[in-house]
């Protein structure tokens, strides 16, 4: 890409200096592809944005980088020893749990400043109250408030572990005061569907400017179709498996009975 | 160079999963075994989920017992009828194996039965090849010849539905094979095995079958049961991965034909030792897992599958 992109929000950027504040997104990133080859990506996010000149550096105002991914209903699991082996024995269903959750601000933001704007999912162990609106639940056989946090809490280090969910304050690169670029690593482990990135700008603690986009991950070529092979007609998919499974067996056996002959 | 597996959703080296391939292949071909019983165990070690190993290895041994019995058949060391009355009651067994699996998954318990069943199995499986073959050695060293018995006589016998099997020379009531076929079944769709190692002692000792028809026969059978579990497992737990059963079924093919060559240069009890140690090394991986407190006490599944 992407000087070109880049000079163009340089540009941009410049004809906005006339109005008080703005963010501007540069970033034409909208498809993720998975193929066979596919290992995580990095996603490129960046902009311009500008605040107040006359005011310093550090008073300019921070990015906010918010990205959310499809929805999924997950099942915690708790283990607990019996006779020493160590069992599943708890459960708690979250359901419409983000997929992927990744934060990322241009330095450390108040958790004030994400409980008044209900963003954030990271922030159990800091607030006293969990924000529960944000995802439905079925606590099973738990019913004290001590237990159901600390089964939130092992919900986001558990996907913490994958790198599904993650919070950082400095990974976004300020370029020339007004131009920012980050990079948001997504593991091959992320579902298919659509994500959302929002972005702020963030002046004396309140949302100022914010702009809203979003990328589809999906499956393309040979992954695709076995996907949607095996979901769509899983017999014959099944099928399918076995008489290549048949077929190998077979000339392998014949191939190498030859190759013993001879 | 990594590749993303379609139905498991994870990417992973697959030079590692050829290697995996290639190696229990020339272990099943060197010990005659389907090496189904340590293909599932080592494939959710490399962080293939539970289930997707379970449902892929079944079908990586059709291939493997195709290939292997298709030797037998030419020399028409396989008894079809004994087969047959096998894979009736394998049928009921695998279909019962793969519904209980079904409901592990669903309960969340699939994981730590799995682990505890492969441990008994794998622990058991071990530690008697490991004295059947140092004896073997001991003996050899000692330069003893060992007698055997060559037929059995037991309640088998007595039992009434009594057929006669010609390829294997019997005339046994169809009620213990039907059994026999019945519980390898439930392992088949359970754990994603052949069952051979319970078979072949199970249709000597039990069945009074001549050696020589057995592994055959026993080859036979699983084909018939493996094939079934894996369209079961594809259609009820949708986790056949069929791009890591390819890679799978090539390498452990090719690792087999290799793995006969070698063995019939090597002594059989100094390899059978060999692969004691290996299956009781396995053994204890996974026992430490049941038995050690995890990092992490919590743990969480997608419910995607069940929905």
């Amino acid at each position: 890409m992407n000087i070109k992109i880049l000079l163009i929000i340089v540009l941009t950027y410049l004809n906005l200096i006339s109005i008080s504040n703005a963010l501007v997104i540069g970033s034409d990133e909208n498809e993720i592809l998975i193929d066979a080859n596919f290992s995580g990506k990095d996603l490129l996010v960046f902009g311009a944005f500008y605040a107040d000149p006359s005011q310093p550096r550090e008073k300019k105002g921070d990015i906010l980088i918010e990205v959310v991914g499809p929805q999924e209903d997950i099942v915690l699991r708790k283990k607990e020893s019996f006779f020493g082996f160590w069992l599943n024995a708890k459960s708690v269903t979250f359901k419409d749990v983000p997929s992927f959750y990744y934060l990322s601000s241009t330095s450390e933001l108040k958790d004030s400043f994400f409980e008044e704007n209900n963003i954030g999912l990271l922030e159990s162990t800091d607030s006293p109250v969990v924000n529960w609106s944000l995802i439905s639940t079925n606590w099973g056989s738990i019913n004290s408030d001590k237990e159901k946090e600390e089964f939130y809490d092992a919900l986001v280090r558990n996907k913490s572990y994958e790198n599904v969910f993650r919070k950082t304050a400095d990974e976004i690169e300020i370029l020339d005061g007004n131009l920012f670029k980050t990079n948001i690593p997504i593991p091959n482990t992320v579902p298919v569907g659509v994500y959302d990135v929002n972005l702020y700008l963030i002046l004396n603690n309140k949302i100022a400017k914010d702009y809203s986009y979003n990328f589809t991950v999906k499956r393309i070529g040979i992954e695709s179709i076995i996907y949607n092979f095996a979901t769509s007609f899983p017999l014959i998919y099944g099928f399918t498996s076995l008489l290549i499974a048949l077929i190998i067996g077979w000339i392998s056996a014949d191939l190498f009975r030859r190759f013993r002959k001879a | 160079m990594s590749i993303y597996l379609p139905i498991a959703e994870i990417s992973i080296n697959i030079f590692l999963l050829i290697s995996l391939g290639g190696v229990i292949g020339f272990l099943s071909g060197m010990f005659g075994l389907g090496g189904g019983f340590l293909m599932t165990p080592l494939l959710i070690f490399i962080g293939i989920p539970t289930n997707v190993a379970v449902a892929t290895s079944a079908n990586q041994i059709v291939a493997a017992s195709v290939s292997g019995a298709l030797g037998h058949w030419r020399q028409g060391l396989v008894d079809v009828k004994m087969g047959a009355v096998l894979v009736s009651g394998g049928i009921l067994g695998s279909i019962v194996g793969v519904s209980i699996f079904d409901y592990l998954s669903k309960i969340g318990q699939i994981d730590a039965v799995i682990s505890v069943l492969y441990f008994v199995l794998l622990f058991s499986i071990g530690t008697l090849m490991l004295v059947e073959s140092s004896q073997v050695i001991r003996d050899r060293i000692r330069k003893k010849t060992v007698k055997k018995k060559l037929h059995y006589h037991n309640w088998a016998h007595r039992l009434p539905f009594k057929t006669k099997f010609y390829t294997s020379k019997l005339y046994i009531s169809i009620i213990p094979p039907v059994i026999i076929g019945f519980v390898v079944g439930i392992l088949s769709g359970t754990m994603g095995i052949g069952g051979s190692f319970i078979l072949i002692p199970a249709m000597i000792y039990f069945l009074g079958m001549p050696t020589s028809r057995v592994i055959g026969t026993s080859l036979f059978q699983i084909i018939f049961i493996t094939a079934l579990v894996t369209l079961l497992h594809a259609t009820t737990t949708f986790a056949l991965d069929a791009v890591l059963a390819v890679i799978l079924i090539i390498s452990s093919v090719v690792g087999a034909q290799i793995g006969v060559i070698t063995a019939n240069k090597l002594r059989g009890e100094d390899l059978r030792a060999l692969l004691a140690i290996i299956v009781l090394v396995v053994a204890v991986q996974i026992a430490t897992e049941l038995f050690i407190q995890p990092d992490d006490v919590f743990n969480f599944s997608h419910m995607a599958n069940y929905k």
